[in-house]
C-alpha cells in the first residue's frame, strides 16, 4: 500500500474514474446495480443506518451513487447525454467522504432482501472500499487488522504460546466445572475435524469454545478434533476492505493447515463471515482448486447430534429469557437459521424470537467489518445499532445468543453505552452451561454474562 | 407532422427499441460474474429458483414486505399496464376480437369495463407515484429529475389515451386499418387518422419505447438477470 500523502489529487481523480469505468466490463452484477435502480427508496426504508438516522448521507442509494453518478457520466449513453438530469455527474475529488460513507454501510445484504429488483448494495460498497483500499485509503484501524492478520494468521497478533495458554486455561476452567479432564487438542495430525474459531471465541468470549469440547466429549469423540496453534481465527478483513488479493491470502494457510493436518472437516466455529469466505466463496468458488476436506459449521453439526438424541440438557442452568440475533454472514448469506434454534431451544428454559428473524433480520449495526472500528464507536451506538436496540428490548431478554464474534463485541458497547440489562454471548455459550455429563451439568454458577 | 410520427418513426421505434434492448440483454449476460451472491432463504434446488425469479417479476413479494404502500402503488400500476397493453392489441387488428367473440365474450363490455378501470387505475397509480417522490423524504432526495420525467411522460401518455377512451370519440376501424397497413408496408393504401390525441398519444409512447434501452425502465428485462444473480443456490 502506497503512502496517501505522495498521491497526488489528480492522480486520485484518475483512479477511482478509472476504477469505475472498468466496472463496464464486470462483475455482472455491478453492471446492472449500476443501470437498474429505479430509486424507489425501499432499501433506504430498510437500511439500519437509515433508519438510525435518516439523513442524505445515509441514504443507500446515494451512497451508492458516489459510484454510479460516475459510471453514468463516463459509460452510459443517457448518462452523456442527459447529464446530472440522469443524476450523472462526476467524482468530486473528495475521498474523505468516499470513505467516511462507504464504512458506513454494514453490509447486511438487507436491502436486497426487499429490493424490488435484489439490489445489494453491499456489493457496491465492497467495490468502493476497494477503490479505497487501492489508493492506500482504507481507515487504519481496517489497516492494522488486516495487517496483524496476515503477519500471525489471527486478528488479535496472538501468538501460538499465547494460544496454548488461553487453552490450558479452558482445560482447567472445564475441570472446575465438571471435575473431570475434558481436552481441546492443539495440532493433532489425522484428527477428522479441524475446529476453526473467530479467535474472540478462544480469548474474549471462550464458552462457544468450551460448548464445542463437551459436545465432543459427550460424542466420545475427543480424539477426533482439533485446534492449530497457527491457524485459530477465521476473522477475514479482506472481505471488509474489498481486497481480494488480502483476503485470498488470509485464507490460504487455513487450507494449508487443513490439509497438512489432514483433516476430512474444516469445522467453522460461531463466526459469519468466516463461514461464509470458507463455504459460500472459497469452496463454492473452488479458489484452491478440489480440496481433500469439507467445509462444515458447528451449529449444523451439535444441531444434528441433539436432534439425534446423543446429548442431555439441563434446562434449569439457563433460566433467562433468551433470544437469539441472526448475525447477517449467517443469515442471509450462508443460510444457518434453524441449527442455532435447535441448540437453544434445547439448552434454554425461555427462548424467544425477536422479529423479524432470520433473512429479515436487522443487522446488529457492526456489519462489514465496522465492529472493529472504535473511530466510529457513536455513529455504531447512535445510529447503526439503534434499531437493534429496540429489537432486543422489545424480546425483554436478558440474554442475546449470537454466533459472531463482530455482532458480540457491537453487542457489548451497545450494552455498555445505552446502560442496558442484559447480557450476550454464543450459542454454543448456553450449551456449555446446559450440556449434562455423566449425568449433570456444569457446576460454575459465576457467569460474568 | 402525421406522416413523420406514422409513417417513419414507427420503425425507428422499433429498430431502436429491438436492437436497443436486444444490445443490452447481449452485453449483460456476456459480463463475466466470477461466484455467486446467493442470498438467503434460496428457492428449493431444481425448479425453485426460476418459480422464484417469475414470482418476484410478476408479484413483487420482496418489496410487499419491505414498503407495502409502495407495493399496492407499484403493483396495481404494472398489473393495469399489462392488461392496457394486452388490450391495445385490439387496436392493431381484428383478430382478437374474433377470437374472444368466438368464446362468446362481449368484447365492447369487457373492453370499456376491464379497460376503463385499467385507464383509471394506472392514471391514479402513476400519480401516486408522483406525488411519493415529493411526499416521502427518503425518496425525495434521490429523486433524479429523469426519475420525475420519466413518470410525467407516463402520465401524459395515460392522459391522451384516457381522454380517447373517455373523451372524444375514438375511431376503432380507422386505427385498425393504419396499423394493418403499416404492418404490411402497405402505405399506398392507407389512410391516416385524423385524430390530434391520436397522434399525440402515438407519438409519446414512441417517444417512451425509445427511450426504454437507455432508462431505468429497462428494468423490466433486468430483473431477471438481477433477481437470478442473488437467487442462485
Amino acid at each position: 500500500m502506497s503512502d496517501e500523502n505522495t498521491i497526488s489529487h489528480e492522480k486520485v481523480r484518475e483512479e477511482v474514474i478509472n476504477a469505475i469505468k472498468a466496472i463496464d466490463n464486470g462483475p455482472q452484477v455491478l453492471k446492472l446495480y449500476m443501470e437498474m435502480c429505479a430509486r424507489c427508496g425501499t432499501c433506504a426504508e430498510q437500511c439500519p443506518v437509515y433508519y438510525g438516522e435518516p439523513t442524505k448521507e445515509r441514504n443507500p442509494v446515494l451512497r451508492s451513487d458516489l459510484i454510479r453518478s460516475t459510471f453514468k457520466k463516463h459509460t452510459t449513453i443517457a448518462g452523456k447525454l442527459l447529464g446530472a438530469l440522469d443524476g450523472a455527474g462526476d467524482f468530486d475529488g473528495d475521498m474523505e467522504k468516499w470513505v467516511t460513507q462507504f464504512y458506513e454501510c454494514t453490509g447486511c445484504r438487507r436491502c436486497a432482501t426487499f429490493c424490488p429488483f435484489g439490489i445489494d448494495n453491499s456489493v457496491i460498497t465492497r467495490k468502493g472500499r476497494a477503490i479505497a483500499d487501492k489508493l492506500g485509503l482504507t481507515p487504519d484501524t481496517m489497516k492494522s487488522v488486516v495487517k496483524t492478520s496476515l503477519e500471525t494468521h489471527n486478528t488479535d497478533g496472538a501468538s501460538p504460546e499465547a494460544f496454548k495458554s488461553a487453552i490450558d486455561f479452558l482445560e482447567e476452567e472445564m475441570k472446575d466445572e465438571h471435575g473431570i479432564d475434558i481436552k481441546i487438542p492443539v495440532d493433532v495430525e489425522g484428527a477428522e475435524f479441524f475446529y476453526v474459531p473467530p479467535s474472540g471465541d478462544v480469548l474474549v468470549n471462550p464458552e462457544a469454545t468450551t460448548g464445542i469440547a463437551k459436545v465432543f466429549y459427550v460424542l466420545g469423540m475427543q480424539d477426533n478434533w482439533t485446534m492449530s496453534s497457527k491457524c485459530f481465527d477465521g476473522a477475514n478483513y479482506g472481505l471488509f476492505t474489498g481486497n481480494d488479493t488480502d483476503m485470498k491470502a488470509d485464507n490460504k494457510p487455513y487450507v494449508d493447515e487443513a490439509i497438512s493436518l489432514g483433516s476430512k472437516y474444516m469445522f467453522m466455529g460461531e463466526c459469519g463471515h468466516a463461514y461464509r469466505i470458507m463455504k459460500m466463496m472459497m469452496e463454492k468458488g473452488k479458489w484452491w482448486g478440489d480440496l481433500p476436506f469439507k467445509v462444515v459449521n458447528c451449529m449444523e453439526w451439535t444441531a444434528d447430534q441433539i436432534e439425534a438424541g446423543r446429548l442431555e440438557f439441563d434446562k434449569s442452568k439457563n433460566p433467562m429469557p433468551v433470544t437469539y440475533h441472526d448475525p447477517c454472514n449467517f443469515g442471509r448469506s450462508c443460510g444457518i437459521v434453524e441449527d442455532p434454534r435447535v441448540i437453544l431451544k434445547a439448552t434454554c428454559q425461555d427462548f424467544r424470537e425477536m422479529y423479524p428473524n432470520r433473512g429479515e433480520n436487522w443487522c446488529c449495526g457492526g456489519g462489514g467489518g465496522l465492529s472493529a472500528m472504535d473511530d466510529i464507536h457513536d455513529f455504531r451506538m447512535n445510529v447503526s445499532g439503534r434499531k437493534k436496540m429496540e429489537q432486543v428490548k422489545d424480546t425483554g431478554a436478558k440474554y442475546v445468543a449470537t454466533a459472531c464474534s463482530n455482532c458480540k463485541r457491537q453487542f457489548m458497547q451497545l450494552i455498555e453505552y445505552h446502560k442496558a440489562d442484559f447480557a450476550v454471548g454464543g450459542v454454543h455459550d448456553m450449551l456449555s452451561r446446559a450440556i449434562m455429563i455423566n449425568g449433570k451439568a456444569a457446576e460454575r454458577i459465576d457467569y460474568e454474562s | 407532422m402525421s406522416n413523420l410520427i406514422g409513417l417513419i418513426l414507427p420503425f425507428i421505434t422499433v429498430l431502436i427499441f429491438v436492437i436497443g434492448m436486444g444490445y443490452r440483454f447481449y452485453i449483460w449476460t456476456k459480463t463475466p460474474q466470477p461466484g455467486k451472491m446467493t442470498l438467503f432463504p434460496t428457492p428449493t434446488p431444481g425448479g425453485g429458483t426460476f418459480i422464484s425469479i417469475i414470482k418476484e417479476s410478476f408479484f413483487f413479494p420482496g418489496l410487499f414486505k419491505g414498503d407495502r404502500s409502495l407495493w399496492i402503488a407499484a403493483w396495481v400500476f404494472h398489473a393495469s399496464l399489462a392488461l392496457i397493453i394486452l388490450g391495445h392489441l385490439r387496436v392493431f387488428s381484428g383478430f382478437f376480437d374474433r377470437i374472444l367473440i368466438n368464446m362468446g365474450v362481449d368484447v365492447d363490455l369487457m373492453s370499456s369495463t376491464g379497460g376503463g378501470a385499467a385507464g383509471i387505475l394506472i392514471l391514479i397509480t402513476a400519480i401516486w407515484l408522483l406525488l411519493r417522490r415529493f411526499a416521502l423524504r427518503r425518496v425525495r432526495e434521490i429523486s433524479n429529475a429523469s426519475d420525475f420525467l420519466a413518470l410525467l411522460l407516463v402520465l401524459a401518455i395515460i392522459f391522451t389515451g384516457n381522454s380517447m377512451r373517455f373523451g372524444e370519440h375514438f375511431d376503432l376501424e380507422i386505427t385498425r386499418n393504419y396499423f394493418a397497413h403499416l404492418f404490411t408496408f402497405s402505405f399506398a393504401e392507407m389512410t391516416l387518422p385524423q385524430s390530434g390525441i391520436f397522434w399525440t398519444h402515438f407519438f409519446l409512447v414512441q417517444l417512451l419505447i425509445m427511450y426504454i434501452p437507455f432508462s431505468k425502465i429497462l428494468h423490466f428485462g433486468g430483473i431477471f438477470f438481477t433477481q437470478s444473480l442473488i437467487q442462485k443456490s
